[in-house]
């Protein structure tokens, strides 16, 4: 009896020391051994945390442990994000971040130490939540053409709401003003894009860049009026509504995109087995259902690699905005 | 009868066991996370949505409507109890109802709380059921000039009826409003008084301060004067109401009820002005002002409906418009749309069983709430037998997860310690925590709407005379200045011609 014990004791030792010794490679075969957190940058009940609910049923299976979902709002998101970039770089702290935290906030915060670039492994999108350009009922337009007209007339007289001066429904407008010429007011409203969407219906701003799911409600009863979406194709909830490529703007081809993103410094294998899991989880019909009906579309990277350049161009791209526009929120 | 017909349709849908069960089920961990400090309905609600996935919409949206307004009922709780608010909306109740409990009337308090909620829940209910769609009609014509003049009518009232000393009371609304400025600027980003912590940029929480300057506070004075620690285990009097507190808190109830269901319609209204508004009301309409701070009944039977009421008519713009008048109204939108339902002015025509079953079952959720409750003050009460020694430990500890819980942030434990330093220098110099709160609450509102309106208008500041609502707020405004001035200028006149 005794004897046995000490040979298990033993057995144990050896196995500890050996995969201490190899553990570079074997740990990342076994990952994950223990639970994972899922860091979202965001409050409990937002679109982020929406999105990290409905997957995390589907990664516990993928991954045969528990995920965690850890809400680290705050600061327009880089709270959560330089959580996550000082974890330990072991797949076990994964990042759900959109464009705001990964590809805008670079810009407005440029004292903020983390750079989403240079400290994070990029692992693949998720969703876009597409983005409309949505009129209140009184603006007598049909199409973006008409609006772009009626606004030209109008210099500086109509108003756009947006859920902050961060926000990246501020910087999708401001990228259409430079684009068409047109001057609109920036109302900015707190209190997230809920409290912008309100300002829409009850017609205290005219017009704004809204997620489909804020606004949806108020364009089948017909008081608010979605002019075009910012998308690669067109959405099945409005098939009418030409998305905003086909109209020309060849550079508003997706809206609010989250994706997931590891410590800089991950093992390959691991960045992966991650990559694996959640291309999984998303091409469940039960979990693509879900999103959708939360206005969010699946679209996923064909590579921890493509989803790396897209965030990149995303970076360039917002930068360069940010500073034309000269919004530094320090 | 059309109503009578729906509202029978919908008892239908909600007395079906299934139903039943998950109202009872949110209606529990509401009352249970009401009871919690910090933690909210909606961090909780959010992390109980995915358990309503593989239910039916209505089912699901019974429980999670139940979370919501039962940790109405809990938050008083811990209110009366141990001077620490467990929920926003609570915070006005620790006022008068710790006082009684430090009375020996813990029961009383206790009892009146729930009686009051349950009343402002049925006539909510049923406000919802009659008139819910052209309420919220009306609730859109408030805009940002309208909420401001609303909320400087407030502020106003709230500063001519403050008790004791006035000059006190107006330096501790600037104090609540000064903190109110600090984080990020809404119009241009920047950040104010925020020092470099990224903590600090989305402002000072509310459960911070308020757990700060009143249970920590109140814990430290306790320790302090060995007197008054005794106090709170004196003997229960009597568990239940008499007859004179009931009478006493009728009309109390009523008012409280009307003011709940006016704010909760408003989309742009937090939690904490229906109980706020209606406390002060209370205390303008009292024979006696002086009773209130002191264990007045009044002051817990007003604004505990208040914000029930609130929590209730809150409902109205998210199922007949589809608007969410706060974070957990978005969350129960956003359940609806996983559930693949459009919300909107469709889902009472579209999903009539939706509707009439959420009604129906937020009436019965009502009823388990007092239920439940009444029996259950016996026991909350015998904690109160529990020696302080032990029972301020278990507060601070209690505190202390529910503060970390709602932003997983240890600096916000350092916060509340910093104004639990606050409240302690604040009682030794005799200022009241209270007209502090309240403009913490209204100044960052009031602000806004009002940088909005400017912005809207172009600068013209006639936006706030030219539109009717914001134009009657405003005379409201003077005529409550006019009335507070009358008595002293009178008095000086009467001095000068004498």
């Amino acid at each position: 009896m005794e004897r046995r014990n000490r040979m298990k004791t033993l057995k144990v030792i050896f196995l500890i020391s050996v995969s201490l010794m190899i553990a570079g490679a074997a740990y990342a075969q076994d990952y994950p051994t223990k639970p994972v957190r899922m860091i979202v940058p965001f409050a409990p009940g937002g679109a982020s945390d929406v999105v990290a609910r409905i997957l995390t049923p589907g990664l516990v299976k993928e991954l045969g442990q528990q995920v965690l979902v850890d809400n680290r709002a705050g600061a327009s998101g880089n709270i959560g994000v330089e959580v996550a970039a000082r974890a330990p770089a072991d797949g076990y702290t994964i990042l759900l971040g959109n464009i705001g935290t990964m590809a805008i906030n670079p810009g407005l915060f440029p004292k903020f130490p983390i750079n989403p670039v240079r400290d994070f492994v990029a692992v693949t999108e998720v969703v876009d939540v597409p983005t409309s350009l949505a009129v209140h009922s009184s603006v007598p337009v049909k199409t973006v053409k008409e609006f772009i007209e009626y606004a030209k007339a109008r210099p500086g007289k109509l108003n756009f709401g947006t859920a902050g001066p961060g926000s990246n429904g501020r910087f999708e407008m401001e990228l259409f003003m430079r684009q068409t010429g047109i001057d609109l007011v920036h109302v900015p409203y707190k209190g997230g894009a809920g409290a912008a969407a309100i300002g829409l219906l009850a017609g205290e701003v005219q017009c704004g860049f809204q997620t489909l799911a804020s606004i949806m409600a108020h364009v089948n009863s017909g008081k608010v009026k979605v002019l075009g979406i910012a998308a690669t194709k067109r959405v099945a909830a409005l098939p009418d509504v030409p998305i905003m490529p086909e109209l020309g703007f060849a550079n508003m081809k997706s809206g609010s995109w989250q994706g997931v993103y590891v410590p800089a410094g991950t093992p390959r294998p691991i960045v992966n087995k991650l990559f694996s899991a959640f291309i999984k989880v998303l091409s469940d019909p039960e979990v693509i259902k879900r999103l959708n009906s939360n206005g969010a579309e699946v679209v996923t990277s064909k590579s921890p690699e493509e989803f790396a350049v897209f965030m990149k161009t995303e970076n360039e791209k917002w930068w360069k905005l940010v500073k034309e526009v000269g919004v530094v929120m320090e | 009868m059309d109503i009578f017909n729906n509202l029978v349709f919908g008892f239908g849908i909600a007395f079906s066991l299934q139903n039943l069960l998950y109202c009872l089920i949110g209606v529990l961990v509401g009352t249970l996370i009401g009871v919690l400090p910090g933690i909210g309905p909606m961090a909780t609600i959010a992390m109980l949505m995915p358990l309503t996935f593989n239910v039916p919409p209505v089912t699901a949206l019974i429980m999670l409507a139940g979370i919501f307004y039962g940790a109405q009922y809990g938050g008083s709780t811990t209110s009366i109890l141990v001077n620490l608010p467990g929920e926003t909306s609570s915070v006005i109740t620790c006022i008068d109802g710790y006082q009684m409990a430090r009375q020996g009337r813990a029961g009383p308090a206790l009892a009146i709380a729930a009686i009051g909620s349950f009343f402002a829940g049925t006539v909510c209910t049923l406000l919802i059921a009659l008139f819910g769609p052209p309420i919220a009609e009306l609730a859109l014509k408030f805009n940002s000039p309208e909420y401001f003049s609303l909320m400087l009518m407030g502020l106003v009232a709230a500063a001519v009826l403050a008790q004791g000393d006035m000059i006190k009371s107006l330096a501790m609304v600037t104090v609540g409003l000064l903190l109110g400025i600090v984080g990020t600027d809404v119009d241009s980003g920047a950040q104010r008084f925020s020092f470099g912590i990224y903590e600090l940029a989305d402002g000072i929480g509310f459960v911070v301060v308020a757990i700060g300057v009143f249970a920590i506070a109140e814990i430290v004075s306790n320790l302090g004067d060995p007197e008054e620690r005794m106090l709170s285990t004196l003997k229960v009097r009597n568990l239940f109401p008499t007859k004179e507190d009931l009478k006493q808190s009728i009309a109390p109830i009523f008012r409280g009820t009307a003011i709940g269901a006016f704010f909760g319609v408003l989309p742009g209204t937090g939690p904490a002005i229906a109980s706020f508004s209606s406390y002060m009301v209370e205390r303008k309409v009292a024979r006696d002002p002086s009773r209130f701070g002191r264990g007045a009944i009044e002051g817990v039977a007003g604004p505990e409906s208040a914000n029930n009421a609130d929590a209730q008519c809150k409902f109205i713009p998210m199922l007949t418009l589809g608007i969410p008048a706060s974070g957990a109204m978005a969350l129960m939108l956003g359940a609806l749309m996983i559930h693949g339902i459009a919300p909107g002015p469709t889902v009472m025509t579209q999903k009539p069983d939706l509707f009439w079953g959420l009604i129906a079952s937020m009436w019965i959720g009502n009823l388990m709430l007092v239920v439940l409750n009444l029996p259950l003050i016996s026991i909350w009460v015998s904690l109160l037998k529990v020696p302080y020694r032990l029972l301020f430990p278990a507060i601070m500890v209690f505190s202390a997860i529910g503060i970390y819980s709602t932003n997983n942030a240890t600096f916000d434990l350092y916060l509340t310690a910093l104004f639990g330093v606050f409240g302690v220098v604040w009682r030794k110099l005799g200022c009241s925590p209270v007209p502090m709160m309240l403009g913490f609450v209204l100044g960052p509102m009031l602000e806004e709407n009002l940088r909005r309106a400017m912005l809207i208008s172009r600068g013209d500041p006639t936006v706030f005379i030219t539109r009717p609502i914001s134009l009657a707020f405003n005379i409201a405004t003077v005529l409550i200045l006019i009335v507070m001035a009358a008595p002293a200028v009178r008095k000086r006149w009467n001095k000068i011609t004498g």
